[in-house]
C-alpha cells in the first residue's frame, strides 16, 4: 500500500525558496571571493542584477506571506513550544533560522539598494553624493556584516538541513511532503 | 584583530570603508563550533522523543 502524504510547502513556496538560495549564494559568491582575493573577476554586474532580483523575491515573500499565509506559524512562539512540550508546523529552531536569515537578508538588501545610487546602470545614472562619507561608511558596515553572518547562517543551515533525522524537512522542500508517519513523528501525535 | 576597513579620503581623514575581512574566518569558526557542539550533544542525547502538537 502506497504510504500517505501530507502537502507541507506549496509549489510556489518552494520554488521561492530555491530561487532565494540561489541568489543569495551567487551574491556571496560575486561578493566575497572578490573582496578576500580568492578569485578576482569582473563581479559587479553580476552582484547588481542578482541583488535587484533577490529585492524582488523578498518583496513577494512578504506580500505572499502577509495576504495568503498565516503570520502566526512562523512568528508566534509559546512558552510551551520552546520548553518543548508542544511543536506547531515549524519548530522554534527553525523559526529563529528564518528570522537570523530575514534579518541578514533585510540588512543586505536595504543597503545594497541604498549602494545601487553609487553606480551607473542601464536605469539610472550614479549620484553618490546623495549620503555623506561618514554614512556610507555605515552603509558599507551593515553590508558587509550581512555579507559575513550569512557565511554562519548558510552553513548552519545547510548543516541542520542534511541531518538523517531532519532529511524529511530536506525533502518536504524538494517535494512538498511528508509521510503521515513523518508527520507523526515529527509532532509527536496522530493527526 | 580589526573590525572594521579604514582609508583615507583626498584630505587625509580617515573614512569608514567597511567591516574588516578578517572576520570572515571567525564566521566560519563559529558555524563549525556550533556544528561540532551540536553533533556531540546529538550523540550524549540519543533519539528524540516527540512532542504534542498544537
Amino acid at each position: 500500500m502506497a504510504e500517505e502524504r501530507v502537502e507541507r510547502h506549496k509549489g510556489v513556496d518552494r520554488l521561492f525558496h530555491w530561487l532565494t538560495a540561489a541568489a543569495v549564494l551567487t551574491l556571496m559568491t560575486t561578493g566575497l571571493l572578490p573582496a578576500l582575493g580568492v578569485w578576482k573577476f569582473d563581479w559587479v554586474v553580476i552582484h547588481w542584477s542578482v541583488g535587484i532580483f533577490l529585492v524582488l523575491l523578498v518583496l513577494f515573500h512578504t506580500i505572499r506571506a502577509l495576504f495568503w499565509q498565516k503570520l502566526k506559524c512562523m512568528f508566534a512562539m509559546s512558552p510551551a513550544e520552546i520548553t518543548g512540550k508542544k511543536v506547531t508546523k515549524y519548530s522554534v529552531a527553525q523559526k529563529l533560522m528564518h528570522h537570523a536569515m530575514t534579518l541578514m537578508v533585510l540588512a543586505a538588501v536595504i543597503t545594497g539598494c541604498l549602494m545601487l545610487m553609487k553606480m551607473d546602470t542601464p536605469l539610472w545614472k550614479r549620484d553618490p553624493y546623495t549620503l555623506s562619507q561618514a554614512t556610507w561608511g555605515v552603509i558599507y558596515v551593515i553590508h558587509g556584516a550581512a555579507a559575513v553572518s550569512a557565511i554562519t547562517l548558510v552553513f548552519l543551515h545547510v548543516y541542520f538541513a542534511i541531518l538523517p533525522e531532519k532529511r524529511m524537512y530536506l525533502r518536504a522542500m524538494i517535494k512538498g511532503w511528508m509521510t503521515r508517519e513523518e508527520e507523526r513523528e515529527h509532532f509527536g501525535t496522530p493527526q | 584583530m580589526d573590525l572594521f576597513r579604514v582609508g583615507h579620503d583626498v584630505y587625509g581623514q580617515r573614512v569608514l570603508e567597511g567591516i574588516s575581512w578578517n572576520l570572515v574566518p571567525y564566521a566560519v569558526g563559529i558555524a563549525a563550533v556550533v556544528i561540532v557542539a551540536h553533533l556531540i550533544w546529538r550523540l550524549i542525547r540519543g533519539p528524540k522523543k516527540g512532542a504534542q502538537r498544537g
